[in-house]
């Protein structure tokens, strides 16, 4: 074997061990989504089994259906991530091009923002919502998710609008473009890659969070992520129930991630090659 | 056409904090003339475009077009084109569509848009191109993109950014003809930026030579040729450029390195001058003065010739066939209407 063939025989089982070590948690949920909660139990663990849809069964149709919390969750990230991309995409526009008084300080506040160990804030943020009366509202959840999620866009975003040459503007004001249609025809089309991106990460980020969910939700808006918690008690935990809720929430995940993946890849290598993400 | 296209700068300042970018500008052109701003960077010939275009603001001053004060108007509302150093095509757009997009602006039907746009395009001879992304164009189709764009609005003023410096030479030099031949053609006023003294020369009707933030001198190319203003400019236009040699006048002579010169121009009294001389102007004589071959470059039909005069370096330009050896020992005079005193103080013209 040469020295070469070694190197890349090494990089793939490195690379192998990286991925089980990644892969293992979610396949070992949807393996125990497809038990029965006494095959789960079993030891030694249970690698052949007859495959049973119960689990996935009582969680949709059962009496604790978590469809209710699945819907909730749909509308607190969609409802965040629309929010957040159009109040986003304008205030990250402005950072990255016009000049004013305290931009600087509006750049460094944006991201300290993100500095803020979250559970730092939570009891104020529920001090907050409770004196306004929007615990265990949609409008409550998103209104704190906006408080994270919208520096994080505005942050990402600016990148994006000043890899964009100052000229390609001047052109299009020149052409006859006002600020707003130069802004809707010429420059975000060509950071539509970045806007994907920040609708990907912000939708996931609103959808896997948990830590406020738990705290500002309540009956009537429970996301899925706060209802998994219904299966497991003080008794007893479901397993095979936790594991099929765990792989339902994972579902618009992966597809998300699956459909966006051409984005994401040529965001993230965005400014590595001058010029070479946008075209 | 939706104006004439004469443009008035009126004591244009620009400073970038305590740097004075533009130090009071005045300059006209006249409707459909070839006006090149020509200077060396940093000189403010780009910054003078620019404020002109409406894509800044000067400190103090007017700009006026066809006799209107346009100072704090718009750029989009100044019926200007304009082509970009970069080009500045909309990469997400078809060629199509940015030749249209100036167009679709302006809210004309698309009845009238496919037909003006092809017209653009032939033009400049991207018609077969219509299709194409920018990322698939060479740079001198991107570049002939940049000018469709430009001349498909009939706009009463087009401006270029040194459109031909990110072209090869050989592509540089097509374009230029190409360039004057459509500007002639469409009969608008084009003002042209360029640090390219032959690119002036070449295309402009007249030009104005801008050294350090201030217009030195504006004239026809011939005119600045012959009569440059300043030191600066006389060292900068030509090439090789005027020789300029440190010398004394007496009573209507000029002293170089212990000879003397005739010369046409005069100063009041005797004084220390700076001289020039076009290479071209320079021939051999007898009895002239002394100078010895120092290399020469040989350029085909003439040949460039470094003399030693008693330590002074001079250039010369020689025809063909008439070339000295290198080493040699010649004898050069200039006619005295060739000569050219400048000051050597304030550095402008005597």
């Amino acid at each position: 074997m040469t020295a070469k063939r070694l190197r890349v025989f090494a990089l793939l089982a490195i690379s192998m061990i990286f991925l089980l070590a990644w892969a293992f948690p979610i396949l070992w949920s949807v393996l125990n989504s497809l038990k029965t909660d006494s095959d789960v139990l079993a030891y030694p663990p249970k690698l052949v089994f007859a495959p049973t849809w119960e689990a996935y069964r009582d969680v949709l149709f059962g009496s604790g259906s978590i469809l209710p919390n699945l819907l909730s969750s749909v509308i607190i990230s969609v409802g965040t991530t629309i929010v957040t991309m159009l109040m986003a995409v304008p205030a990250a526009y402005a950072l990255a091009r016009l000049r004013f008084r305290g931009k600087k300080f509006a750049g460094f506040y944006v991201l300290a923002t993100q500095m803020l160990p979250p559970v730092g804030i939570i009891i104020p943020y529920f001090l907050v919502l409770r004196n306004i009366g929007w615990i265990d509202t949609y409008q409550g959840i998103i209104l704190i998710y906006l408080s994270f999620s919208l520096p994080f866009a505005i942050w990402l975003l600016v990148s994006y609008f000043e890899d964009i040459p100052f000229e390609m503007e001047e052109a299009a004001y020149l052409d006859g473009a006002s600020r707003l249609k130069t802004l809707w025809r010429i420059i975000i089309p060509q950071v539509r890659g970045g806007i994907a991106v920040t609708v990907v990460f912000v939708f996931l980020n609103a959808w896997n969070e948990f830590l406020f969910a738990v705290v500002l939700s309540g009956n009537t808006v429970r996301p899925v992520t706060v209802a998994m918690f219904n299966f497991v008690s003080v008794e007893q935990t479901l397993w095979a129930k936790l594991a099929a809720v765990s792989v339902l929430a994972m579902l618009p995940v992966v597809v998300l991630g699956v459909v966006a993946q051409k984005h994401i890849v040529k965001g993230l290598t965005v400014g590595a090659v001058k010029g070479g993400g946008r075209r | 056409m939706s104006g004439q296209g004469q443009v008035s700068f009126r004591n244009i300042v620009k400073l970038h904090g305590q740097f004075a970018a533009l130090k009071n500008v005045n300059f006209d052109i006249k409707p459909g003339e070839f006006f090149a701003l020509l200077g060396p960077s940093g000189s403010g010939k780009s910054t003078t475009l620019r404020i002109l275009a409406g894509l800044d603001a000067p400190t103090t001053g007017r700009v006026m077009i066809d006799d209107k004060d346009v100072t704090s108007t718009d750029a989009r509302d100044r019926d200007i084109a304009m082509v970009f150093q970069s080009y500045a095509l909309y990469p997400h757009m078809t060629v199509a569509e940015n030749i249209a997009f100036p167009l679709e602006m302006a809210k004309l039907p698309k009845s009238e848009i496919a037909p003006a746009v092809k017209d653009a395009a032939r033009k400049v001879k991207i018609d077969h191109l219509l299709d194409r992304k920018p990322g698939q164009l060479s740079g001198g189709q991107q570049q002939r993109c940049a000018l469709a764009r430009a001349i498909v609005r009939k706009a009463r003023l087009f401006l270029l950014d040194e459109p031909l410096s990110n072209l090869d030479a050989k592509l540089r030099l097509e374009t230029r003809a190409e360039l004057k031949k459509l500007q002639r053609s469409l009969g608008v006023t084009a003002v042209y930026v360029t640090h390219d003294q032959e690119e002036a020369m070449t295309l402009a009707d007249r030009m104005a030579v801008f050294m350090s933030g201030e217009i030195q001198q504006v004239g026809t190319p011939a005119e600045v040729f012959a009569r440059p203003n300043s030191i600066d400019i006389a060292g900068f236009i030509g090439n090789p450029p005027m020789n300029l040699v440190p010398a004394r006048y007496v009573d209507g002579d000029v002293i170089i390195a212990g000879h003397r010169l005739k010369t046409t121009a005069t100063t009041a009294v005797e004084r220390d001058v700076v001289v020039g001389l076009r290479p071209g102007a320079l021939r051999m004589t007898e009895g002239g003065l002394g100078a010895r071959v120092d290399l020469i470059e040989d350029l085909g039909d003439t040949a460039v010739l470094d003399l030693d005069c008693a330590g002074t370096m001079i250039r010369m330009r020689v025809a063909d066939g008439n070339i000295p050896g290198e080493g040699d020992t010649i004898s050069i005079t200039a006619r005295p209407q060739d000569i050219h005193l400048f000051d050597p103080a304030t550095r402008m013209r005597l």
